[in-house]
Formats: structure tokens, sequence, C-alpha cells
């Protein structure tokens, strides 16, 4: 039982990250309708960013918010220097995939090749460990569940009460429609990239905390945590995103406690053939 | 010293240019993008290793692995072919009808990162992070394998087996059936609404790409002796993607360049960096997957095409037709210069119009019914259709039924839930509840394909030409029961399926002669004008031989004097005994050709009858000019 509760509490943890990469990556792809795969890169870009101020005699904590910025900065290029130009072509979705995936090699090698190819840490001191009800978690580690939280409740405020999130809804339903409804739809694409870039780059952080160590190559796999949240909520869902997260983070944990630790992304893996071959609209989502 | 090092480059180059133009055949030809496929290789691979090595108790124990069979040579090769063209089957759920493109292909990416991690962590399988080593060279038993005779026999076969694996694609490219994987390409909705079966032809290419990339497998670690996950990183795909993007997707010669452009260059130039310097360790691979990433991006920029783009195939008449009388060339002519205006002597044309074209397919399952088929009998028969797009119900419970030899129109208002109607008829669309039978057989739940092979065909509100097909390929495309049109027909060659083809052409001619078109035959259907298109759409579905066609605004957009010719041409077809059901918006052109006519308004059934009496029915105005 200790076991399952402890596996249970780095579930938490996991899913707590996997919610901010997995909702910034679905609104990402939902209301601009690229699927950037490059998005794992972007988060190990931003890790990065974090250790070598770390480095510098920064906290991390600190750098989090340079990062943020450097990564919605990085987001927005990437869209209006990239995909936009392409779009505007008239390429197709899967050419935009293609892309996306020479971004990947682009920004995750070039990481590699400034940082060389071996794992990194943060300086970071692990606080107290915590015990309530068997869940046995430390202060950092209820900091990154906090830290998420308050962004899940500010993507739900955002999308139920302001202005932009009705504006992005519209624009993910049906972009010609807004924009004949006198949605600056440009901007609300824009805007999303600028705040799904800085979800990235927090996620990449609290990524490379959690992890401990990791390396430039280290979110190819998270990235498939990723996918397999948002295709289990729907893909474009916010909430089903936060759903999924939930899910795949606490259900990998979990089996890795039971079955063996290699082998935790196999229900990931097999979450997101699933959903892929029978649902692909997601738990969530409109039915097909 | 050199030879050894020219050998080692040109079994590199064999087994690359072997993978790309597998890869090449999925992508570029089929549309398939699989960003799985170096998991083909790496099975294969492993698969030759298993066959060729002995039980792994035979070598100390100091690897593990499954198998260990012995077996002689070739058989580990024909092992890895298989092993790879099996382990496609699994992935076709992901290609069917329904999946996007772009999410199967993540799904078989995600696959591809999944398998590396699970053969790396999982040792009794192929000893894991280590790999597999000792792999031994074909024949090693029997002949010396460190000979320079030895190792150049080697390099021939790779090469040899590499120009066969060109020689066949090519054979089935340029096939019948490789006309239908490039049209599912182009446009798989309208391929699926043509008789095409999306998942057989998507299946047949992910099991034949993967059986070369398993082949390539065998053939790479046959020769390196060792084989580990690190050799098969995700990543390796898509240096595979960016040398046949490189070379030229649909083109095998732009397959084979890009293989020696791209894999095989970068691993032999790095090969002259001097690592002796100061360099960080890994800056110098690393710098080379950036290149990758950049060639892609640059060349989906500037040349989306690659260096050698996709041939256009040119289709020769067989032989001089009938001298070309003035009113085709005139209308052809016409039908260049602009947005299809082409107004021909519409009579001429009509009278020209032979007796040649079929009722109904032979053979077909409708046939016998179609022989004593009064006029009049109902063909096509819905009750109760509804369709909800998630809170919208687009069509709300409608009954109609078509008989045959009717022009039946079907009006309505923008929104009215027409072409949703249409979609569901067709079997584009899954009706939400409701029943659709057709020749008295209930084809609710058919897919589109079967409906299209019993003779009911639609065309699209939107353009929906094969683009990179000719205008003949597009008409082409459409024959059912090609005898080239099959994986095994195409294998059979051209002595085999050639006369079906010539008849098929011979067809194609006379109605593009009909349509005034003969002058395009040979041009990419998507630089057509508008007006163009919609014909080419019009002559693909009836090479289909359709007993019903279902059209949705056939006319939208086209200039009127070609507008009237196609409604001219449509009687007709109906006087020949041909069921159509039109969707219009053009009143006019509701007066002037069809009876009866169906007005819908949102999302139900109005009224039904000839125009005259709908203009009388004050409910049918009003729903009309109002909605």
């Amino acid at each position: 039982m200790s076991l399952f509760l402890a596996a249970v509490g780095f579930g938490l943890v996991t899913a707590a990250v996997l919610a901010i990469a997995a909702v910034g990556f679905t609104l990402q792809f939902g209301v601009t309708d690229v699927l950037n795969l490059a998005y794992g890169a972007v988060m190990i870009a931003g890790a990065f960013l974090a250790y070598v101020l770390n480095q510098a005699g920064l906290s991390v904590w600190a750098a989090l918010p340079v990062v943020i910025v450097a990564c919605s900065a990085g987001s927005v290029l990437l869209n209006s220097r990239i995909y936009t130009p392409f779009k505007q072509r008239g390429a197709s979705p899967i050419t935009l995939v293609i892309v996306s995936l020479g971004v990947t090699l682009i920004i995750e090698f070039g990481v590699q090749a400034l940082a060389g190819g071996t794992s990194v840490s943060y300086n970071l001191a692990q606080g107290p460990t915590l015990r309530a009800g068997g869940l046995i978690l430390t202060a950092v580690q209820i900091a990154i569940i906090g830290v998420s939280l308050v962004v899940m409740a500010g993507v739900h405020v955002m999308l139920r009460y302001s202005k932009l999130g009705k504006a992005m809804r519209a624009t993910a339903a049906n972009p010609a429609l807004a924009r004949n409804c006198g949605i600056r739809t440009g901007r609300v694409i824009t805007t999303t990239w600028a705040i799904t870039g800085a979800m990235c780059g927090l996620a990449g952080v609290v990524f490379g905390i959690d992890a401990g160590s990791f390396s430039p190559t280290s979110t190819d796999v998270f990235l498939v945590l990723i996918l397999a949240a948002v295709f289990l909520g729907g893909p474009g869902q916010a909430y089903g995103a936060m759903l999924g997260a939930a899910v795949i983070g606490i259900a990998t944990e979990v089996s890795a406690a039971f079955i063996a630790a290699d082998y935790k992304y196999v229900v990931a893996f097999v979450v997101l053939l699933l959903m892929l071959g029978i649902r692909p609209s997601g738990l969530l989502g409109a039915r097909a | 010293m050199n030879a050894f090092y020219l050998i080692n480059l040109l079994v590199y180059a064999a087994v690359d240019a072997m993978a790309c133009l597998g890869l090449s055949q999925q992508f570029g030809i089929a549309g398939v993008t699989n960003f799985g496929f170096i998991i083909f290789q790496a099975a294969g691979g492993y698969a030759a290793a298993i066959l060729a090595m002995p039980p792994d108790s035979a070598n100390g124990g100091f690897q593990r692995y499954i198998g260990g069979w012995h077996l002689p040579f070739p058989l580990p090769w024909l092992g890895a072919a298989v092993v790879g063209g099996l382990l496609a089957l699994p992935f076709t759920f992901l290609v069917g009808r329904r999946l996007r493109g772009d999410f199967a292909a993540v799904g078989l990416l995600v696959t591809a990162v999944l398998l590396n991690l699970l053969v790396t962590n999982f040792v009794p399988l192929f000893n894991g992070d280590a790999g597999i080593s000792l792999i031994p060279f074909p024949l090693q038993s029997v002949l010396n394998a460190s000979t320079q005779a030895y190792q150049w026999v080697f390099t021939a076969v790779a090469l040899l087996l590499c120009v066969g694996v060109y020689l066949f694609l090519r054979r089935i490219t340029e096939s019948p059936y490789g006309r239908s994987l490039r049209a599912m390409r182009d446009n798989d909705v309208v391929a699926d609404s043509l008789g095409k079966n999306l998942l057989s032809l998507r299946t047949g290419v992910l099991v034949l790409g993967g059986a070369i990339a398993g082949l390539s497998g065998g053939i790479l670690v046959s020769y390196i002796t060792t084989w580990s996950p690190a050799a098969w990183g995700y990543a390796e795909t898509v240096v595979l993607f960016a040398a046949v993007i490189i070379g030229g997707a649909g083109n095998h010669r732009g397959a084979v360049l890009g293989a020696i452009l791209v894999p095989v260059v970068f691993e032999e130039v790095t090969r002259f960096i001097p690592s002796s310097n100061n360099l960080p360790p890994n800056l110098i691979p690393s710098l080379e997957w950036v290149a990758i990433g950049l060639l892609i991006v640059v060349f989906l920029w500037f040349r989306p095409q690659g260096i050698l783009p996709e041939r256009k195939r040119v289709i020769a008449w067989p032989a001089p037709a009938r001298p070309l009388t003035a009113a085709d060339a005139d209308g052809a002519g016409a039908g260049a210069g602009d947005g299809g205006a082409g107004d021909g002597d519409a009579t001429a044309t009509l009278a020209a119009r032979a007796a040649e074209r079929p009722v109904e397919r032979p053979g077909g399952p409708g046939g016998g019914q179609a022989a004593d088929g009064a006029a009049g009998q109902v063909l096509l028969q819905a009750a109760g259709l509804v369709r909800d797009y998630g809170g919208v119900r687009a069509v709300d419970g409608v009954s109609l039924s078509v008989r045959r030899g009717t022009l039946t129109g079907l009006i309505g208002p923008n929104g009215a839930g027409k072409s949703t109607l249409l979609a569901m008829l067709a079997g584009t669309l899954p009706a939400s509840s409701g029943t659709i039978s057709y020749l008295g057989q209930d084809i609710t739940g058919m897919p589109a394909f079967r409906r299209a092979r019993l003779g009911l065909v639609r065309t699209f509100q939107l353009a929906s030409e094969f683009k990179r097909l000719t205008v003949l390929e597009n008409l082409l495309s459409a024959v059912p029961g090609h005898r080239g049109d099959s994986l095994r027909g195409a294998v059979r060659g051209r002595r085999y399926w050639g006369d079906d083809e010539q008849a098929a052409i011979a067809r194609a001619e006379q109605l593009l002669e009909r349509f005034g078109l003969r002058e395009m035959a040979n041009r990419y259907a998507g630089d057509l004008s508008g007006g163009q298109r919609r014909l080419v759409e019009i002559m693909r579905a009836l090479m289909t031989e359709p007993s019903m066609l279902l059209l949705d605004e056939p006319m939208a957009g086209v200039h009127p004097n070609l507008a009237r010719r196609i409604g001219d041409q449509l009687v007709a077809l109906c006087h020949d005994g041909m069921t159509i059901l039109m969707v219009e918006h053009e009143l006019a052109i509701m007066d002037e050709f069809c009876d009866p006519v169906i007005v819908m308004a949102e999302g139900a059934v109005l009224a039904e009858g000839t125009m005259r009496q709908l203009r009388a029915r004050s409910e049918v105005v009003e729903a009309y000019l109002v909605g």
C-alpha cells in the first residue's frame, strides 16, 4: 500500500509537469492548427537555458521568468518565420509536421552542440520532505504541483472568461468564420504561440527539476507522454489535456512501481495507439 | 585499403538507396507518411541476425538474444524481408480511412521511439543496449569472408538487389495500380468515392515498403556484423525523409540520388574532418543532425519537388483518331483560354455520343436487376436520415426516393443540408441514423468505395481532381475492374493489363472528345481552369460506368454556356438509362433540366414535384427566398 501511495505521489508530480506541457501543446494545435512536434525540443532548450543561468549563480526559480520569456519569444518566431510562411504557401498539414521534425533536429542537436551530449542537473535544494496520508513529497515537488495548479486555473479563467480566450476558442472552431465575425485571428494566433511558448518553457524547467538530470534528447520520450495525454483528452481540448495528463502521469508512475521502471512509458504508448485507432477525437472531443 | 573503402561505400549506398526507394514508394507515390520507417529496417536487421547466428549459448553467453537458428544464406535475408513486411500489418489500423494522415504519422513516430526504448531495456530479446555482434557473413562457413574477392561479390549482390528493387517498384508504379496509389496520395476521400479501397492500398504499400526496408536491414547487418538500438533511433527515419525529399519524392531515381547525397555523403564527409583538435566530443555529430534538419526545412521551402521531380506520365493516343471537327477544335481552344468557356456546338457532340455507354457494368451486383429494371422503378431510397455535427443537426429525418432514369434535382437555401445528405448517400459521411437502400439492398453501413463499385458514384462540391495526375490519368484512374489495378496485376506487367488499358484509353478519348477536352488530355489536372476541372470530375465519374450519379453542384462556377452543355449531356445520359441526383443552387438550371425536384430547408425535405408545381407553393418560395 505504501508503495502504491508513493507511486501515486510521484505520479502527481509527473502529471503536474505533463499537464503544463500537454495543455500548451493542445492549445497550440487547436488554435493554430500546427502539430508542432518541435514542442519537446523547445522545452529542452528552455531547460538548458535555465541550467546555464543556474550555473552562472542564479537560482532555478529566478531563472524561470527569463526562460519563459525566451521560449515564448522563440515560439512566436518559430511560427512567424517558419510555420506561417509554409502555411501561406498552401503547404499540407503533413508537410508542416515534417518541417516541425526538421526544426526538432535543429533545436535539439543545436543545444547538444553547445552543451555537449552529457546529462546535467540543476543546483537545487529539494527542501524538507513532507509526509501526509502515505504520500511522500519534497517541498520542491509540492511547489511543482502548486505551479501546475495555478497554471491550470489561469488557463481555465482565460478560456472561460477573457475576451482573448473566447477569441481563441472561436478561432479553433472555425478560423474563417471567426475572421468574418471581426476577430483578428492573426493576432489571436500570435498570442496563442506566445502563451503556449511560455507554458512550454515553464514545462521544460519543471521537467528538468522533476527529472533530476536531463540531456538534450531527454524530451524525445517525454513527447510521447505529452502526445498520449493530448490524444486521450482529444487534440485541441484544453480540459481534455488536463484530464489526460492526470491519467497518463499517474498511470505511468504506478505501472513503474509495479512492473518495471524501464517500461513505464508502455502504458502511455498503448493509450496513445488505442486512442488513435479507435477514437482519434479523444474522450472529450466531439464525435467524428 | 582503397578497395575496401570503395566496397564500404558501395554497400552503404546500396542499402540506403534500397531503404529510400521503399520510403519513396510509401511517401512520394502513395502519400503514406511513415515516420516509423526505420523500425522496419531494424526488424529486418534483427531477423537476419538471429536467423543466421547460432543459439546464444554457443558463444559463451556474452550476449543474449532469442532465436539463433543458424540458417544458411540466403534464408536470413529472405527472413528479413518477410519480417519487415509482416511488421507492417499491426500498423494498418492507423492508416485506414478514418485517421488524418498527420495523426497516423505521429502514431508511427511514437511507435519508433517506444520500440527503440523497449529493445534497449529488454536485454533477453536482442541483447539490449549493447546490441548483437558477431553476426556471420553470408556463407562464411564455406567461403573466406575476409578476401577482397568475397567482398566484391557481396557488394555486387547488394547492388543487384538494389537494382532489382528499383525495377520492381518502377513496374508497380507505372501500372494502373500505381496510378491508384498516386490518386490516393492526391486526394484520398475522392479516391474512396471512386471505388478505391484505401485500407487495402495503404496496407499493400506499408507491407511492400516494410519488406524492402527489412531486406535492406538484413543486408546491412550481414555486412557490418553488429546491430544495436543506437543504429536505428527515430531520427534515422528523418535522415531517410531528408534524402527522399531532397532527391525528389515520387521519383524513384530521385530517391536513389537522395540516398547517395544525404546518408552516404554525410557518413563519408565527416570521416575527413580531423578529430584530433580540441573540439568537444559531440560537436560534429550534433552539427550533422542540425544540418539534416536545416536541409529538410530549406528544401521544402525552396524546392519542395526535390532535385528530380516526379515525371509527368504522358500517354500518347494509340492510333490517329478521326480528324477533329471544327467544332471540337473550337471548343477545346476556347476551353484552354479561360474559365471553361468552351462554347463549342453542344448538339454536335451530343449527336456524336454513341450508345457505347454501358447502362450497367456487366457482372456488377446490380446487373441482373438493371436488365429488367423499367424506368420509374425506385433505385435509391433513404428513410429517416439524420446527421449530427456536434450539437448541430444538419440533416433531420430526410426520406426520399429516386427513380431510375430520372434527373432529380435537389435544391434548397445554404445550410439546408443538401451536401451533407449527398455525402451520406454516397458513404463519404456516416449517417447518424436512418437507412439507405440502393437496388433494393441496404447500404447504410457500406463504405463509400463499395457503393461506388455497385455503381453509385458521387462528385464533390469543391474541386477534387487529382492534381498531379494528367487529365487522362484522372479519367483512367476511375476505371473499374482494371486488370492492372491490383498489386498482383501490376506485378504481372503490361502484357497482362495492356489490353484493358487500351480499352480504357479509347473510352476516355471518347469522353474527352464529347466534352471538348481532348487537347488537354496530357496536362496536369491541377493546371486547368475551374470549369475544365468540373468537366474532368464529371468525366471521371462517368469512367466508373455508374448506374447512378450523385452530383454536388456540377455547374457551380462554370460559364453559363458550358453549364448548358453539361446539362444537355446529363439529360442525354438519363435518356440512356442513367439515374442522376443533382444538387444545384441555380433555379434556372432546375427549370430546364430536372424533373422531379426535391426542395430541402433546415435539414428536412420541404416539398417534391416539378418546378412548375413547386413554384405554386408558397412555403417553398418563402423558404428559398427568405432562407
